[in-house]
């Protein structure tokens, strides 16, 4: 474990490369670029305000806000789970001709993802300016913990699906229908207030990693609170859960990529 | 020195998967197609290479060397044994990882360091060797794209080489570029080398080996066959592929007779069909010399005919592949038809580009050959055959004392030779090197 750490930290600039060329690959040869890192969820954000608040009446106070700060989080997370799976299949030139520490290939996609939500956050500051939420310098600086949290989780999770798909193709496909099924479970589009759940049914529903996390940036950017220990330390703790239990899968199942690929 | 690669008692396997199917559905509709066996690439393979040597892993294709050599880089993972490598190692594998076609050469560069697991401190440093090294400094910022494959090569090149390795695992890639950036790849390997760089190197050309290594193993079906110093491995490897050669060469020889003589069988019978017909026309060959064909492969005056050559071995069996150093024998049966009062039987060597190589006859030896049977066998004995290993034209005429074509091929047949020595050209020369 700590010898595999050290060498993924030797191979750091492998990592950079790879993000870089992701982020710069994506936009290729679109007229507006880069651009459009802003552009998507803007617009996204548009079309959420349009249906839910104008058409709906949701009787949710700003409804888009509500929403949009729990989304940009959860697609991250999302396209880190879904996407992250092909992460080392899809680099089969790579795998089996030359050697450098696998776990590289998921760190890279998951930081790739992570930066492009860094990205969308300037859209997410930009709306929670207007929107005037009273936002508390002490949540403020919370955010990046959360924000590390979640990293933590969807590296773990990506690590497990990325050395799996190897062996099992389908699971690709099956990960977009848990994607979905995720995001109805946890508090993306309405959270245990809005939804007055409570008793066995929050317990339930707090069994959700992404509970924590979701509830963490809504209590920071929605609500203008500092989330208290108790959202944040299961998070951690289940952060820390994952990423272990990630890196012990891929270890395992890494010794034989280069072969069944 | 102590050892920096130390391959103890490894074995590979290979799932080999009749049909294999990957995903859910398949597994499950096809439980029969999951059938595998498993197949043995290496086994029980052990060596050690110490600091600064040159080791090269020789063998025919599908021996495994190639798979030793994925294990030494750890693209690979061994089923049995342990592996164990000290230092940085950098694999000339697969050139140009990670290369994208719309980036800069430049761009290209540092993506792929980084896949070498160098720092961007550590490219900044060696950027302008390798963009030297490449020769490519004018077009180092337009797109790998617009690059021929040659140039492609010279900077992925550029790149591994430039690593900065303790050790360099390369497998079969210097046929890069033209012949002169060969030749800088060699003296940058040389350097590598006395630099006390370690380097193990897959390649089939025997040559690269003793000029290059100092140590070679021959891999043969997943074991070490013999393991030591290059030039007497690479002897013992040459030997025996020879020996196959042979074997092929044999059996190839053998299925053309065949058909050589079935043909003969028609031709024959043809032949006594037509002489059925024409017996009473049958006449001399005609006196006119103008008319012999010199183009011909087969031309002459038929006086005296060659019926048949035969090429012997040292064992005095008949055969088209000669073994170099040992005896053999050309025997030409000939028959009169117009008895002359002497004959010249000669023979030559050519070679398939039409070069002659050697040639001889009966008169220039001094060997008279008067006429006093109708038929008979003239045989031309080698004690030492001094060809070396190729592909030869045997040529055989009967001529009478005035070089007049009787009976004359250009190409009787052709022959190969098998030869256990490295030199270049046709000829063997009985030779030692003295330094002094």
């Amino acid at each position: 474990m700590i010898r595999t750490l050290k060498e993924v930290y030797a191979y750091r600039e492998m990592v950079v490369t790879l993000v870089h060329k992701d982020l710069r690959g994506r936009y290729k040869g679109s007229v507006l670029g880069f651009m459009w890192t802003f552009i998507n969820p803007l617009f996204q954000l548009l079309i959420y305000d349009i249906v839910f608040s104008k058409l709906m009446h949701n009787a949710v106070d700003r409804y888009y806000l509500f929403l949009f700060v729990a989304l940009i989080p959860w697609i991250f997370f999302s396209a880190s789970m879904t996407g992250g799976s092909m992460a080392v299949l899809g680099q089969k030139s790579l795998v089996t001709k030359i050697y450098f520490p696998r776990e590289v290939l998921p760190i890279a996609y998951v930081t790739s993802s992570f930066v492009n939500m860094l990205l969308s956050f300037v859209v997410v500051f930009a709306v929670v300016l207007v929107a005037r939420v009273p936002v508390s310098p002490l949540g403020l600086l919370a955010l990046p913990l959360v924000m590390i949290v979640e990293y933590l989780m969807a590296l773990g999770v990506a690590m497990t699906v990325s050395a799996i798909t190897v062996y099992f193709r389908d699971l690709e496909h099956i990960l977009g229908i848990i994607s979905m099924g995720m995001q109805f479970l946890s508090p993306v589009m309405y959270n245990e207030i809005t939804m007055n759940i409570t008793g066995r049914s929050l317990t339930l529903f707090r069994l959700n990693p992404m509970y924590y996390i979701l509830s963490a940036y809504r209590t920071i950017l929605y609500y203008g609170g500092v989330p208290d220990l108790k959202t944040l330390l299961p998070g951690l703790a289940f952060g820390v859960v994952m990423l272990l239990a990630g890196f012990a899968i891929f270890d395992v199942l890494k010794k034989r990529f280069a072969e069944v690929m | 020195m102590g050892s920096v690669i130390r391959v103890k008692n490894v074995s590979k396997k290979f799932k080999i998967f009749y049909d294999r199917g990957d995903s859910f559905k398949e597994r499950l509709l096809f439980k029969n197609r999951s059938r595998y066996e498993d197949r043995w690439v290496l086994r029980d393979v052990s060596l050690e290479v110490e600091k600064g040597e040159v080791l090269a892993l020789i063998g025919h294709n599908g021996c495994g060397k190639s798979t030793l050599l994925k294990l030494l880089t750890r693209i690979y993972y061994p089923d049995g044994g342990t592996i164990e490598v000290d230092g940085r190692v950098s694999s000339l594998i697969e050139l140009g990882a990670g290369f994208h076609p719309d980036m800069s050469g430049r761009e290209n560069i540092y993506t792929n360091a980084s896949i070498f697991g160098l720092t961007k401190q550590e490219i900044d440093a060696r950027l302008d060797d390798i963009i030297e090294f490449s020769e490519l400094r004018e077009f180092i910022d337009n797109p790998v794209r617009t690059y021929s494959s040659g140039m492609f090569m010279r900077l992925a090149f550029a790149v591994a080489i430039n690593v900065d390795a303790d050790i360099l695992l390369i497998d079969e890639i210097l046929a890069v570029g033209d012949a002169n950036f060969q030749s800088k790849c060699f003296d940058r390997l040389r350097e590598l080398k006395a630099a006390g760089v370690t380097i193990v190197i897959v390649t089939h050309d025997t040559g690269t080996v003793t000029r290059f290594c100092n140590k070679a193993a021959w891999i043969n079906e997943g074991s070490i066959i013999s393991y030591g110093s290059a030039s007497q491995v690479v002897d013992a490897y040459l030997s025996y592929m020879n020996g196959k050669k042979l074997e092929i060469l044999k059996k190839e020889e053998e299925r053309r007779m065949k058909k050589e003589a079935e043909a003969r069988a028609l031709e024959e019978k043809k032949n006594a069909s037509f002489k059925a017909q024409h017996e009473s026309k049958a006449t001399m060959p005609d006196k006119e010399t103008e008319n012999i064909d010199y183009t011909a492969n087969h031309f002459g005056l038929k006086y005296a005919e060659i019926e048949e050559a035969r090429l012997l071995n040292h064992e005095l069996q008949r055969t088209n592949v000669l073994e170099a150093g040992k005896p053999c024998s050309i025997e030409i049966y000939y028959k009169v038809n117009k008895p002359l009062d002497e004959y010249v039987f000669g023979m030559a060597f050519y070679t398939l580009e039409d070069d002659r190589l050697y040639g001889n006859n009966t008169q220039l030896d001094g060997v008279r050959i008067p006429h006093e049977k109708t038929n008979g066998k003239v045989t031309f004995k080698v004690s030492s055959l001094p060809l070396l290993s190729g592909k030869y034209r045997l040529n055989v005429s009967i001529v009478d004392v005035n070089g007049m074509p009787l009976d004359f091929y250009r190409e009787y047949c052709r022959f190969d030779v098998i030869s256990n020595d490295k030199s270049v050209g046709y000829f063997s020369v009985d030779h030692d090197w003295e330094v002094t």
